[in-house]
């Protein structure tokens, strides 16, 4: 059963990716909540002590660029970025795993030149040893460069999934091709949200009204 | 199907226009088959930041004669790192903490005692919370699940018509993004560099009327049918208990707010503030925790991903496009057409509309602004009002039937079975008078536009 294998292979790469793309996107999250400490404290320094880190929009600009980036891989492993679904959906499971797989060759495609630009874009700051304008002058190269590794993560994310897809396609599992590349269903992101608020979807009916 | 329809009726509309020979020239050909590109790619599932992305590549290889891709690094890095986006994730991660920090519960039961007397009684808490939630939360998705699950097991055995309790649920949550601060005013003044803070000062009037015929609904509702029972008048004492459970939300939004309208602090900053004003509000609450904080982490940093691919894909589109002229094209083609600025603008009302019964708000906004925002500005529309318009047409299209996540939430949270039919038909007035807002804005603009600061 040779396709068999190779599929095991590819799941087990994408996994690993999975758990790397995972990774990558908390570091991602963590950098926005130091970013929204690190404003507040400008902002309460600059207008009760007088001071300021005169660099605070280059930097947290460099943080944002750092944290989309970061989280590209993992969104799509999560399947949250947007595809406009209303057709796929109606098809059938026969249909669906193919126009999944196209979706995700394109997007792969799309990840790859994405990629490309932005080691480009690195290239150039290193060859004009390019700085930014802020009072700090930081090199550009190194918040490009991470961002360029956080993109080229999400291109590898999703060629990993894509030779998965492949396999899965050769294999004939089209139920398992919509459960890796399906967009998420209202009742997904409806569990989500109450997981989140610390629900649970059905419970006790507390008095109409309000009274105790 | 909606949508289809009246794009054919657009199209068709342009393409007679045009063999008048009342407009000048245009490369229709060439239009169409973006337009047919853009379709399949829809049709067929693809990701929308794909979708913007090879139409760049097709559109650049086909009519450019420059080197494009040798400035995409640069076109890509200049959203990544904006000052005014990195106000995103930090509205994101505000709402997040919250969500975690079970406010919505008090939220509900201190609005409650304020609100129940009135006619219509609980339908107003519905409104209220869910409009005070989704301000903050930034997701209407988010804001169904969770008020839906804390306020229908107030409705249980109560007089209340299902479907106004449904529907008042669902409209509630599409209040979020107008009430400043909302997200789609950040994505809106990026791309169009219009100031983001003018926008939430000019949003205000709008909200208020958007509210107040929302109430107005419930109490037409209330008034025919009165409740079985008047529910008993809040004491004084329990008037008072339940301030103290609105005070956290108020003095978020006056530290939000209150920064950006008194000068204080761009959205940006007010949004920093506001995302560690909740850690202080979760701690006091008790619910901060660094597993609460990973988890807000894990969800604020995907959901900004989810926004940033969309706009790589869009910003390569609109330097293509922009190369090309298309914007200036189509802003000059649509300004000599024969028709009223009105009519063109009420026809980019039903375009949104249209637009808004398959695609999600965000990646709305994001694709559509730099094809329509020139045409608007030649026509001579005041962009800071027409962010706005654009903002409510968002949230009309996101309650309006037969498509809407909102809708299909409540339906499955729904504790007395029935059809889906039932959240739509509650749903209608609501919609309808937003419309009439919308309506009402486009004839006075002033009325968005007269407090804002020149």
């Amino acid at each position: 059963m040779e396709p068999r294998g190779a599929l095991r292979h590819a799941r087990r790469l994408r996994l690993l990716a999975t758990r790397v793309a995972s990774a990558m996107n908390y570091v991602a999250g963590w950098v926005f909540i130091l970013c929204a400490v690190f404003i507040t404290t400008d902002v309460m320094l600059r207008n009760f002590v007088g001071v300021s880190s005169k660099a605070t929009t280059e930097i947290t600009g460099y943080m944002l660029a750092f944290g989309i980036a970061w989280g590209l891989a993992h969104a799509l492993a999560m399947r949250a970025h947007i595809r406009v679904d209303v057709l796929v959906n109606r098809l059938p499971l026969q249909w669906r795993q193919f126009l999944h797989a196209a979706a995700l060759a394109i997007l792969t495609g799309i990840a790859c030149f994405i990629t490309w630009c932005a080691w480009g874009l690195v290239q150039e700051s290193i060859l004009f040893n390019a700085r930014d304008t802020s009072a700090l002058a930081i090199p550009l190269v190194i918040p490009q460069g991470l961002w360029a590794i956080g993109i080229s993560m999400f291109a590898i994310m999703a060629l990993v999934l894509l030779i998965e897809v492949a396999c899965r396609l050769i294999a004939g599992d089209a139920a398992g091709i919509d459960e890796l590349l399906g967009p998420r269903g209202y009742q997904e992101e409806t569990e989500e949200a109450l997981e989140a608020v610390g629900i649970a979807p059905t419970r006790t009916p507390p008095n109409p009204e309000g009274k105790p | 199907m909606i949508a289809i329809a009246f794009l054919l009726v657009v199209l068709v509309l342009a393409i007679v226009l045009a063999s008048k020979g009342g407009a000048p020239s245009v490369p229709v050909g060439e239009i169409l088959m973006l337009i047919g590109l853009f379709v399949t790619f829809f049709g067929t599932g693809v990701y929308i930041a794909a979708v913007l992305g090879s139409l760049a590549l097709v559109a650049g290889f086909m009519f450019s004669d420059r080197p494009f891709w040798l400035f995409m690094g640069q076109v890509l890095w200049s959203p990544s790192s904006s000052f005014v986006l990195v106000a995103v994730p930090l509205f994101l991660l505000m709402g997040e903490i919250l969500l975690r920090s079970g406010l919505s519960e008090q939220l509900y039961k201190a609005l409650n005692v304020w609100l129940r007397r009135m006619p219509g009684g609980l339908l107003h808490t519905n409104i209220a919370s869910c409009a005070v939630f989704s301000a903050i939360s930034g997701s209407s998705v988010a804001t169904a699940a969770t008020m839906g699950s804390v306020a229908l097991p107030y409705f249980d055995k109560t007089g209340y018509n299902q479907r106004m309790v449904l529907g008042s649920l669902a409209a509630g949550g599409a209040l979020g993004n107008l009430i400043p601060p909302g997200i789609t005013f950040i994505l809106y003044g990026l791309m169009t560099e219009t100031s983001v803070g003018k926008m939430y000062i000019a949003a205000i009037v709008p909200s208020i009327l958007v509210c107040a015929l929302f109430f107005l609904v419930i109490v037409v509702h209330g008034l025919r049918l009165p409740p079985a029972v008047k529910p008993p008048k809040a004491s004084a004492s329990e008037k008072l208990r339940s301030l103290v459970d609105l005070m956290p939300t108020m003095l978020l939004i006056l530290l939000v707010l209150g920064t950006i309208y008194g000068g204080l602090a761009t959205p940006t900053e007010a949004a920093a503030l506001g995302a560690v004003g909740a850690c202080v509000f979760a701690l006091i609450a008790g619910k901060l925790s660094l597993k609460m904080l990973h988890a807000s982490a894990e969800s604020t940093a995907r959901n900004t991903a989810m926004l940033g691919l969309i706009l790589f894909g869009a910003y390569l589109l609109n330097f293509i496009m922009t190369q090309l002229r298309v914007p200036q094209a189509m802003a000059e083609y649509v300004s000599a057409l024969p028709l009223p600025g009105w009519a063109i603008m009420l026809v980019i009302i039903g375009f949104y509309l249209a637009l808004g019964t398959f695609m999600e708000g965000f990646s709305m906004i994001i694709t559509t602004i730099p094809v329509v925002f020139p045409v608007v500005k030649a026509l001579g529309y005041d962009p800071i009002w027409f962010g706005v318009i654009v903002t409510m047409l968002i949230e009309i299209a996101m309650i309006s039937p037969p498509d809407g996540t909102v809708m299909y939430v409540l339906q499955g949270m729904r504790r007395t079975p029935g059809p889906i039919t039932d959240v739509f038909s509650g749903v209608m007035p609501f919609v309808g008078v937003y419309m009439l807002a919308v309506l009402i804005l486009t004839i006075f603009p002033e009325l968005a536009l007269f407090i804002v600061p020149k």
